[in-house]
């Protein structure tokens, strides 16, 4: 990450909807070049917020600035913002050439800047030999490529994209996100991507804002938004974890002692004695057997699920508790149904979080 | 890619069934059509090109080569494109304010545009006379108000024939606009002002091209109709503004001259079809 000057900045932004509030005060610094995603469930506002950004939605409160420009107030179609819709909004009239061609057209270009920029949008979504074609005669793939070559073409300060990979299927989805990125790297494009699909931030994306209930829980790279989730909500939406619920009984120095239905263990977190919380750890991080250093817990294997590179291992610990052990075909022998093992993982990637933010 | 993937040998058949079914489908209308209008039409228009001697072209040179008759079939082309329009006007911006409607308000303005349609033509072309006569609810609201002194001549002018037509016909231009408006996906909208478009650009280079096949339907079903209206003239304007309707009824039930009349109706047949022809051709897609 270079010491780029904030090229979007999002600050104190709110939207209410009648009695809802769907954006709650939010910040947020996006440099040039950056490809951000806002990582939530249905209703958690990111599509609010990326309207905002676009200029298709008005928030009540806070500003907008693109580019060096307060663009609050300023109209979606001065904002200089390029938009890729979920349905792709491909404009049905005019053919693949034709659409790529509308945004230079209403800004005024000169004809032979429109065939050149045209050109260029459709090699570099590999479609060149569709510029004649009739929209109703692409595949969803291609209509994807159109609508990202007609967002590209006109050059935007940011490119949005709502959802825009969620109607492809699954391979074809995975194949665009890894070029995509690849894409807009060579373009050095800003990006904000908005998803709720969390490989698709996980791979695109250099840093990823979660956002829930109007807020954003955590903007941070996928790495450190894997390995140091900052709530229980974020841990939930990104992986997989092992979560058992307990209550402190001793703190200091960043860490916890939270006594549990199935057993004491210690966790990286700041709450006082008596307070209740959840005990998190995600699944590759439990080992079984002993290791120094460790929280342990035992308990009866209840599923294994073998899925290539990876087991995962389900273990009923007792009292509703449970553990998830995800092992690789490194670790030696994979349990099966029934046996007793016991799990260990180090304390220092175990976490504790405030009970009442369970989302 | 899914046709690609089907078995050959399967997909031929399965095709051709289909086409049966669809004749099949299609044949009792094409009876119908055929028997009750195609030849009831190529009957008018032999009735109109043979006299008692023969051949002739004289019913056709008296309509289009007599300054009076010419005159008519201007004023049937002067109502059916001054009510076209007036009602294309007044329509479009409906069609979008009733698509935006939500709830009880959308299904009472529905009800307000299906509920005439229930009226005869008559019903309603004689509610306009009484509303616009000299004693009628306008002048006599005019005249309360003080805004006039004496009664305005509404009642037997073009103006009062436009507005009666207008209102008659509203109802079938607003609902095929409307039907294309209410599944205009607003994100269409949304793209082409990202992309730069000011409101009055979008609406000219996406909302009207894509709404576009419902004006087309509105002006040939509107167009059509008020062109070969004949009680909207009648009871609204008279003597003083002769149309093909009114002469073809003149031509049969007074002056005994089918073949006459039988012309004006292949005349006014002829502009219609011309009218609906030349719109639908604009609302095709592009290649």
């Amino acid at each position: 990450m270079s010491e780029a000057a904030p090229h979007l900045v999002v600050r104190g932004v709110s939207k209410k909807y009648g009695p809802t509030t769907v954006l709650d005060h939010i910040d947020l610094t996006i440099r040039r070049g950056e490809l951000v995603t806002l990582l939530g469930p249905s209703g958690c506002g990111k599509t609010t917020l990326l309207r905002a950004i676009a200029g298709l939605a008005q928030p009540d409160t806070g500003k907008v600035e693109l580019a060096g420009r307060d663009v609050t107030h300023v109209p979606p179609h001065k904002r200089n913002v390029g938009v890729v819709f979920q349905s792709y909004a491909l404009f049905p009239h005019l053919t693949v050439a034709g659409n790529i061609a509308f945004g230079l057209k209403v800004r005024g270009a000169a004809r032979r800047e429109i065939d050149a920029a045209v050109e260029r949008a459709l090699s570099l979504v590999k479609l060149g030999h569709l510029a004649g074609r009739r929209i109703s005669a692409l595949s969803g793939g291609q209509q994807q490529r159109v609508a990202l070559a007609r967002a590209i073409a006109v050059e935007p300060d940011v490119l949005l994209f709502d959802e825009a990979l969620s109607a492809l299927d699954r391979k074809l989805r995975e194949e665009m996100q890894v070029e995509l990125r690849r894409l807009l790297q060579d373009v050095k494009a800003t990006a904000i991507f908005v998803t709720h699909d969390q490989d698709e931030a996980l791979t695109m994306s250099d840093r990823v804002a979660v956002m829930n209930k109007g807020r954003i829980e955590q903007l941070a790279e996928p790495r450190e938004l894997y390995l140091r989730p900052a709530s229980l909500f974020a841990l939930n939406f990104v992986g997989l974890s092992t979560r058992i619920a307990g209550t402190v009984l001793a703190a200091g120095n960043g860490k916890v002692e939270v006594e549990t239905k199935v057993g004491r263990f210690s966790a990286l977190g700041n709450f006082q004695a008596g307070s209740p919380v959840i005990v998190a750890a995600r699944p590759e991080q439990l080992r079984i057997g002993e290791q120094s250093e460790a929280n342990t817990a035992a308990g009866r294997v209840r599923s294994v699920v073998f899925q290539g590179s990876r087991t995962l291992v389900d273990v009923d610990a007792g009292a509703g508790e449970s553990l998830l052990a995800e092992l690789s075909g490194r670790d030696g022998k994979i349990p099966i149904v029934h046996d007793e093992i016991r799990l260990s993982w180090p304390v220092t990637e175990t976490f504790a979080f405030p009970m009442e933010a369970q989302a | 890619m899914t046709e690609a993937a089907l078995p050959a040998p399967l997909a031929a058949p399965s095709v051709d069934r289909e086409r049966l079914a669809a004749i099949g489908f299609v044949l009792p209308s094409f009876v119908i059509i055929a028997g009750v209008f195609a030849l009831p039409l190529v009957l008018l228009l032999g009735v109109s090109i043979v006299d008692a001697n023969g051949l002739t072209l004289a019913n056709y040179k008296r309509l289009l080569g007599t300054p009076y008759y010419l005159g008519v079939v201007w004023n049937s082309l002067r109502l059916g494109l001054l009510t076209t329009l007036i009602a294309f006007l007044i329509s479009y911006p409906a069609a979008f304010a009733l698509a935006r409607a939500r709830g009880p308000l959308r299904s009472v303005l529905l009800a307000t545009l299906f509920l005439p349609l229930a009226a005869s033509v008559i019903v309603k072309a004689f509610a306009w006379t009484i509303l616009l006569r000299s004693d009628g609810i306008v002048n006599e609201t005019l005249m309360a108000l003080g805004i006039i002194e004496d009664p305005i001549r509404m009642i037997f002018t073009e103006t009062a024939l436009i507005v009666g037509a207008v209102n008659i016909f509203l109802p079938f231009m607003i609902l095929p606009i409307y039907a294309i408006v209410a599944q205009l996906d607003s994100r269409y909208a949304e793209a082409a002002a990202t992309l730069g478009a000011s409101p009055l650009v979008t609406f000219v280079r996406v909302i009207l091209p894509l709404t576009l096949p419902g004006i087309v339907a509105g002006v040939a079903l509107v167009f059509s109709l008020s062109v070969s209206a004949y009680v909207v003239p009648t009871l609204l304007i008279g003597e003083k503004y002769p149309t093909l309707a009114t002469a073809i009824a003149k031509a049969y039930l007074l002056a005994r001259e089918p073949g006459f009349g039988a012309a004006a109706g292949v005349v006014l047949l002829a502009i219609a079809i011309a009218v609906v022809t030349l719109s639908a051709r604009l609302s095709r897609e592009p290649k």
